[in-house]
């Protein structure tokens, strides 16, 4: 195995694999192998949005070179099922497709070329139906997967009534697609006893199992779910990671191979869920200071054909409807539209974003109206201590203010904003924009129940230990920071710590790593085993140094020590030998659930998250009007992780999470044609950022002293939040594009803002003069 | 060491391998990254798109250059044939790090990604590290815009590129020696072995046929006996009909070990590229000699197509957005088609004879582009419009070329776009218009106005009709802003300044 050289540690702690990272080392799924064993899978997938399957003829694709098996939905011995939430998902289609991309049969194969040349020689039969793969058609032809629900506070209809100014318009906020680097991987090794090993690329172990074990029609106790690390997730792999695996899990249990399955980059973007696309329609009342008396909005979510994850996606999108404003009168509905398109899942921020950029554009648009900078009518509808937001949930820690202040200096806002009006004046085809947006992220599962974690933390003999937790690891840097909270639990050197791969016979019952939640609930629970450790290592130590088991006790530096007096300490390892000589258990489980959390779906009331996470970002953009190519010349981000872990691992997140947010605001662009065949099937057509779509000034401060009082080391989430400050870029668009029209006009804009659509609304901005 | 005409060899691991194809039941269109990602000891080689864009697959390649020492170029090795890197070293991430038998002592710029924590979830960073690699071998103290060029083939989901860049400059600044420059002399020896002897490869197994020549001579005789083998030049087109169309190629020419395809000459009156001339080369020759050379060779793909992508390929596609020919259009480029004891000229407009069709004849191959340097009073530029700015097909290209009377009229206008007809076309009606006026913010205009009518734009996965029909006219309005008006700003090569 690999050492590093650690003469000069670098502060803070590297990423815990960044070792094997950057020498090649690292496995993911697809580099795994077993020998001449192995099988290579492949998912044979619906050429059709919606049709119903005459027939699928088979023969000549179990007659060709190398093939072992192919599968079809008669084959399963379980449930054909893999709806997440409810059963609206086969795993196998049987009589009827309902997207492009919908698998209908599987191949086993002796090598990858012979799964793909098996796959085009499976013939399928289809007697097309009408496909709806528009989301205003659903609308239009009531075609949805979920009844409108609605929360509301105030009173919206009187606060129109005696309205100042109202404004209302529709919005739309396009899909993105997860481009982990890393497409969809799964493992199954069929072991003795009919028992199943899997080994998944997935984000939810616990789901990922269940799910096999329903297909192949045995416990859940015969099946067992790994997961060493994924190559990117990012909310792509917590329900669809799951249809990898039970397709793998089909074909090693109808073979009696292990199998594996890694996806064609061009077959995972055709075959899985996306963001959301959502149409939002508003109308806000205000009055001639920006001070937002109310605001009404409908959310129509594009659902896809199944349901997956969208009714918790639309929850959180109406719970972020307010981002950082009190609106006294709210009322938000909301309803999942069912389209031909693969079913559409959970994507960093998870509906976080749709909301929030309906609330950001509203505040915008009044700005604009009222002839102020946006920056300024943001500040005045801030949260304040004490305020409720719509659906009730009391504020305690709003941060918006310091942040605000820490931001505005930072960024010499004034002097920017008066540069961009100069440069403006003087230049008649470049144009600059400047957007200041705030965030504010509700941290916790919306479904209570979910928020709770399991660990399993080691102590072996020789005093080095082994932590195993619930989460996975997905790049975030989660075990990283599981690692560091060991070590300063324990008060041991990161060389006497391993943070296992996660596994579901170690820690059962899991919920997904999402929800930013991961650092949260497993840093609580892998505490949880500690402090259990450490009760049965106490009364051993203390008895050892022979003080009282009043007197406290300080691990560190690998030493266990009384209270102020580090001198008189003995070695952990020392304290552990002893600990098994007096049969002490050296082994224990953590728990975690997160107190206080409930949310009353019919009444729209509760209490559903934990904290929140703040942010802000200014962002300055030059956008040439002849060409529609932009530059982010410059964006300074200010964010609240609470008492960070790690500072490197945040600034990560915080940097990543906004590029990607860059990229749904801006080039990335998903288009079907009307058979719902996706035309951007390959990053030849579909652009996520590269390395120059970053600002060319980019400046990321973590906020200071602000701890997070119950949380584990005082820390907040950080995956999801910094997502939503791209916004800043988005409006910053907006306002270059506005400056066309020398801010007269509001301009027409919606999201994402390609190239080619601005110069369009460029063009409609010019014909307006 | 004789090769048999069908043993590929090459420097992996400091040591020759021999890759015998019949004997292996290899495909000999097998890429490098298949290649590797069967052995056990180079899986750190990632497949992330098969089509060259994202990087994931990068590794090193190392040959002699003409000043005698090894040259390191990253490229995809997802688009490569085994058989392309014939005669030189490949260096994987495997081999940065040399481990010892108690440690592992990290390549530099290894250490510079852990330092700047330039990775996350870290399948992206083997090919991250390889690019990174390539540009420590080549730049000292390397400019923003240099490292950010280096790396405009990888893409990283995870971490938004800062730390990546951060690293990048930090290691760059004083690139020390590192063991492959230690070990140059050795490799050099190696590699002196494997290409002492110039008979052309013949590599058949699996239904396929796979010829590579070394000499001109060589390749007119094979085209001859060949006419119905596909020609590559650096394969960045043609390998995708196997990568991702799943097609066979059932016989290749590849040209690219030809040294006698690879020049650039330019004296007084005219510039020729060998059609083995690399986008790279170009753009570093076109640098501040061919400014509407280099203004599209900058943004042509990333720094690992460049590095394979022949300028013969690129009029071999013949594509409408082929980067380089509304350029070599409006330059009146011709090219030079040579077979057997007979070589002609033939202007390019003629040479593109439809969609994605060329005249060229079953036993010519293409041996140069040649065109006659533009006076020094002409103004002529080029554009390129994507969906985003590096490493993206256009939406739409142009190149427009103004001459003018000593009165100071337009005596002759050229204009080309790409992208918005079934083949990259000359704008006759506006070029005439033109002919006989000053130019001025009006003319422009106007010229602007009747442009779109000459194109036939189409909506796709890039962009729609309506959008491309605005960029046509926009981008003569563009042309005449930074030849007459004031604001020269977004020059492909003032990116980052
Ligand atoms: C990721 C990626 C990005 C790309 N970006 C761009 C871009 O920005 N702009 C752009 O224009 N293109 C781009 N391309 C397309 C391609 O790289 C270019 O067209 C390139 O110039 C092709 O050169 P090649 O040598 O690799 O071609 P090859 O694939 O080797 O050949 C292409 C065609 O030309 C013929 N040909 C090659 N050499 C000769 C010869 N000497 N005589 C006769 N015929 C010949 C071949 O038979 C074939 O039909 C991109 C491709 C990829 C994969
Ligand atoms: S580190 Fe995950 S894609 Fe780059």
């Amino acid at each position: 195995m690999l050492q590093i050289m650690q003469n000069n540690q670098p502060t803070p702690q590297p990423h815990h694999s960044a070792l094997q990272h950057v020498t090649g080392q690292s496995v993911f799924v697809n580099d795994m192998g077993f020998g001449g064993q192995l099988l290579f899978g492949r998912v044979v997938f619906s050429q059709q949005a919606h049709a119903n399957i005459r027939s699928i003829c088979t023969q000549q694709a179990r007659a060709a070179e190398g093939v072992v098996a192919v599968l079809t939905a008669a084959d399963i011995p379980g449930l054909n099922q893999m709806g997440p939430v409810v059963p609206d998902e086969p795993c196998l289609a049987t009589d009827q497709v309902s997207f492009f991309g919908q698998a209908v049969a599987l191949i086993a194969a002796r090598t990858e070329a012979a799964a793909r040349k098996a796959a085009s020689l499976v013939n399928i039969e289809y007697e097309p139906l009408p496909a709806i793969t528009d989301l205003g058609r659903a609308i239009a032809e009531n075609s949805f997967l979920t009844g409108p629900r609605q929360i509301a506070t105030g009173d919206v209809g009187k606060a129109f009534e005696n309205a100042e100014h109202v404004l209302n318009g529709t919005l739309h906020t396009g899909a993105q697609e997860h481009w982990y680097l890393e497409t969809q991987s799964c493992m199954c090794v069929p072991e003795e006893a009919g028992q199943m090993m899997v080994y998944s690329s997935t984000q939810h172990p616990a789901e990922t199992q269940a799910i096999v074990a329903q297909v192949l029609a045995m416990p859940a106790n015969a099946v067992t779910v790994e997961v060493k690390r994924m190559g990117g997730a990012f909310g792509g792999k917590e329900t669809q990671a799951n249809h990898i695996a039970a397709w793998t899990a089909l074909l090693a249990h109808a073979t009696q191979h292990p199998v594996k399955t890694h996806l064609f980059r061009d077959d995972d973007q055709m075959m899985t869920g996306k963001r959301h696309r959502f149409r939002s329609e508003y109308r806000a009342a205000y009055n001639a200071n920006g001070c937002l008396l109310a605001l009404d909005v409908a959310l129509h979510s594009d659902g896809g054909a199944a349901l997956d994850l969208s009714v918790a996606i639309l929850e959180r999108a109406m719970f972020h409807i307010d981002n950082a404003y009190y609106i006294p009168n709210l009322r938000v509905t909301g309803q999942v539209w069912k389209t031909n398109l693969p079913p559409n899942t959970a994507f960093r921020g998870f509906g976080g974003p749709q909301g929030i950029a309906v609330v950001e554009t509203v505040i915008d648009r009044i700005a604009r109206t009222l002839h102020k900078d946006a920056a300024e009518i943001r500040k005045l509808n801030f949260y304040k201590n004490g305020q409720s937001t719509h659906y009730g949930q009391q504020l305690n820690e709003v941060r918006l203010e310091k942040l605000f202040g820490r931001l505005t200096d930072f960024s010499h806002y004034p002097a920017l904003r008066r540069e961009t009006e100069v440069f403006n004046k003087e230049n008649e085809f470049i144009k600059k924009g400047l957007a200041l947006t705030p965030v504010k992220f509700g941290i916790s599962f919306t479904t209570s129940f979910l928020n709770q974690a399991g660990a399993l933390v080691h102590i072996y003999r020789d005093g080095s230990v082994q932590v195993n937790h619930g989460g996975t690891e997905m790049g975030q840097g989660l075990h990283t920071k599981m690692l560091e909270v060991a070590c300063r639990s324990l008060g041991l050197p990161p060389e006497r710590v391993i943070v296992t791969a996660t596994n579901t016979s170690k820690v059962p019952n899991t919920s997904a790593t999402a929800a930013s939640s991961g650092s949260d609930l497993n840093g609580m629970a892998v505490k949880n085993a500690i402090d259990k450790l450490i009760s049965r290592l106490a009364p051993i130590a203390q008895s050892l140094m022979k003080i009282s088991t009043d007197d406290a006790l300080v691990f560190a530096d690998g030493k266990v020590a009384p209270k102020g007096h580090p001198d008189k300490g003995i070695a952990f390892d020392e304290l552990v030998t002893q600990a098994y000589l007096h049969q002490v258990s050296l082994s224990a489980t953590g728990y975690y659930r997160t107190p206080g959390l409930f949310f009353d779906n019919t009444a729209g009331k509760g209490t559903p998250f934990y904290y929140f996470a703040y942010g802000m970002a200014v962002s300055q953009v030059q956008l040439d009007t002849l060409t529609g190519d932009h530059r982010i010349l410059k964006t300074y981000i200010v964010h609240d992780v609470g008492d960070s872990i790690n500072t490197a691992i945040d600034l990560g997140q915080i940097e990543g999470g906004f590029v990607q947010g860059v990229g749904w605001c801006t080039t990335e662009e998903i288009k079907w044609d009307d058979k719902g065949f996706l035309t951007t099937h390959s990053p030849d057509t579909y652009k996520i950022p590269g390395v120059r779509n970053i600002p060319e000034v980019f400046e990321v401060e973590i906020a200071r002293d602000m701890p997070n009082p119950g949380t584990i080391q005082n820390s907040k989430a950080v995956g999801e939040p910094p997502l939503m400050l791209a916004l800043s870029v988005w409006l910053a668009l907006k306002d270059a594009i506005s400056a066309v029209g020398n801010h007269q006009q509001e301009p027409p804009f919606d999201l994402p803002a390609t190239n080619d659509s601005m110069l369009k609304w460029v063009e409609e901005m010019r014909k307006l003069q | 060491m004789r090769n048999s005409g069908g043993i590929v060899r090459f420097v992996l691991d400091n040591k020759i391998q021999e890759v015998d194809f019949e004997k292996l039941q290899l495909s000999p269109t097998t890429t490098v990254l298949t290649y590797l990602r069967q052995l056990d000891g180079h899986k750190g080689v990632k497949e992330g798109c098969s089509e060259g864009d994202c990087g994931a697959c990068t590794v090193v390649v190392a040959g002699l250059n003409n000043r005698g020492t090894l040259e390191y170029k990253s490229i995809d090795s997802c688009l490569v044939f085994l058989p392309m890197i014939h005669g030189k070293q490949l260096i994987t991430i495997e081999n940065l790090a040399v481990a010892t038998p108690s440690q592992m002592q990290l390549h530099p710029v290894q250490t510079a990604m852990i330092n700047h924590h330039g990775s996350q979830c870290g399948y992206c960073t083997p090919g991250i590290v390889m690019s990174l690699f390539a540009l420590y071998k080549n730049h000292t103290d390397p400019s923003r815009e240099t490292v950010t060029d280096a790396f405009t083939g990888n893409l990283c989901r995870c971490t938004g590129y800062r730390s990546i860049i951060d690293a990048a400059l930090d290691v760059c600044q004083h690139p020390a020696g590192d063991h492959f420059s230690a070990q140059e002399e050795h490799v050099l020896a190696l590699l002196g072995e494997i290409s002492s002897d110039e008979t052309s490869l013949d590599l058949q197994s699996r239904g396929q046929r796979y010829l590579k020549p070394f000499t001109l001579e060589e390749a007119l005789l094979l085209r001859s006996q060949h006419p119905d083998a596909l020609i590559i030049g650096g394969s960045t087109d043609t390998a995708l009909l196997q990568t991702k169309k799943n097609i066979t190629l059932s016989k290749i020419l590849d040209l690219s070990a030809v040294d006698a395809l690879k020049f650039i000459v330019e004296d007084h009156r005219k510039v020729s590229f060998g059609a083995g001339t690399t986008l790279q080369e170009l753009l570093e020759y076109a640098n501040d000699r061919l400014p509407y050379l280099r203004d599209m060779a900058a943004v042509f793909g990333s720094l690992q197509i460049r590095n394979v992508a022949t300028i013969g390929g690129n009029v071999g596609t013949a594509s409408p957005i082929g980067d380089l020919l509304p350029v070599l259009l409006v330059l009146q480029a011709q090219v030079r088609l040579m077979k057997k004891d007979f070589q002609r000229d033939m202007p390019l407009r003629d040479f593109i004879t439809g969609y994605r069709k060329t005249a060229l004849a079953a036993d010519e191959l293409i041996s140069m582009v040649w065109f006659e340097k533009p006076g020094k009073s002409e103004l002529i530029k080029t554009y390129k419009i994507s969906k985003r700015k590096d490493l993206d097909i256009s939406s739409v290209s142009a190149a427009l070329r103004l001459t003018f009377s000593k009165e100071g009229k337009i005596s002759r206008a050229c204009i080309a776009f790409g992208g918005v007809a079934a083949i990259p076309k000359r704008a006759t009606q506006t070029e005439g218009f033109l002919v006989g006026k000053s130019w001025d913010r009006a003319t422009a205009m106007e010229a602007a106005a009747m442009l779109p009518a000459e194109y036939t734009p189409i909506s796709d996965a890039r962009a729609d009709a309506a959008a491309r029909s605005i960029m046509v006219k926009n981008l003569m309005i563009k042309f005449w802003t930074e030849t007459a008006g004031k604001e020269q700003i977004f020059n492909a090569s003032d990116y980052a300044k």
